[in-house]
């Protein structure tokens, strides 16, 4: 039981040379500036990246067409100490609103100095997104999928060698 | 996926699953074997019970990919915090609205 719920979870600390009033802001207010481009759910890449600062607020991204695409929520807000979200993203990156079928990422932010914060995020209840997982399962299996990405990847390749 | 999140809780008989779920037991055998396909549930023997669980393997993966997803998050949030602040003279700060 301890076991499934330890493997559950994702813990990650960083070190920034940074005011802990950055770091905090550089985190919800300028996340497009740093989210992984290719991380998006909507058709369109992101253009910018939102948290509304309170409990209870979205988290989403907007493309540059304006179409939004929900995240998740704020379950927690306090700056420049902490923000916890609730994650409806599964591992197929589509939003399941269920807030039940949510993992949960709380980030603490702590300052070590006049230019120096900790950040430690802990990413739990991961197993609720069980359902993702087996569609993931199912995307690996199809050829369309990584194995299609791959082979694109080597078409790459031969069509260049046999210039 | 609620069998799914009994499971997360500990080792549970199909009996035991059925009882608290609004599903009948051939029902949750059948998701069970769905699951157990899918890698995600394994079955133990306890005596003469079969138990189920999650299968660390499959959550091992599911957390793999969170934790792929955070690294690369994480080392690219401390790049742009430690960015001289010069949003505002290129206007990035102010120049674009950050009303949703």
């Amino acid at each position: 039981m301890a076991q499934a719920a330890e493997e559950a979870v994702v813990r990650k600390s960083v070190r920034v040379q940074a005011t802990i009033e950055r770091a905090f802001s550089v985190f919800v207010e300028q996340m497009e500036t740093w989210w992984p481009a290719d991380h998006h759910i909507g058709a369109q890449p992101f253009q910018a990246i939102f948290v509304e600062p309170r409990v209870g607020g979205r988290w989403y991204e907007r493309d540059a067409q304006g179409n939004e695409c929900n995240w998740g929520q704020v379950l927690a807000w306090g700056p420049p100490h902490g923000v916890t979200f609730s994650w409806h993203l599964g591992p197929d990156w589509k939003f399941n609103p269920d807030l039940a079928k949510a993992s949960e990422v709380e980030i603490r932010f702590t300052s070590e100095g006049p230019a120096a914060t900790l950040i430690e995020l802990t990413h739990t209840k991961i197993e609720r997104h069980g359902e993702g997982y087996e569609q993931l399962c199912a995307m690996l299996d199809s050829p369309n999928a990584w194995a299609g990405t791959l082979a694109a990847f080597a078409r790459v390749f031969e069509s260049q060698a046999g210039r | 996926m609620a069998i799914f999140q009994k499971l997360a809780k500990g080792p549970l008989a199909v009996h035991e699953l059925a009882g608290t779920l609004p599903v009948s037991r051939p029902a949750v055998s059948q998701h069970l074997r769905v699951l157990k396909d899918a890698g995600l549930v394994t079955d133990i023997k306890d005596g003469t019970r079969r138990l189920y669980q999650l299968d660390p393997k499959g959550l091992a993966l599911l957390r793999a990919h969170f934790d792929k997803v955070w690294d690369k998050a994480m080392s690219a949030f401390q790049a742009s915090a430690e960015q001289p602040v010069i949003g505002e003279k290129h206007g990035t700060s102010r120049g674009r609205s950050r009303r949703p």
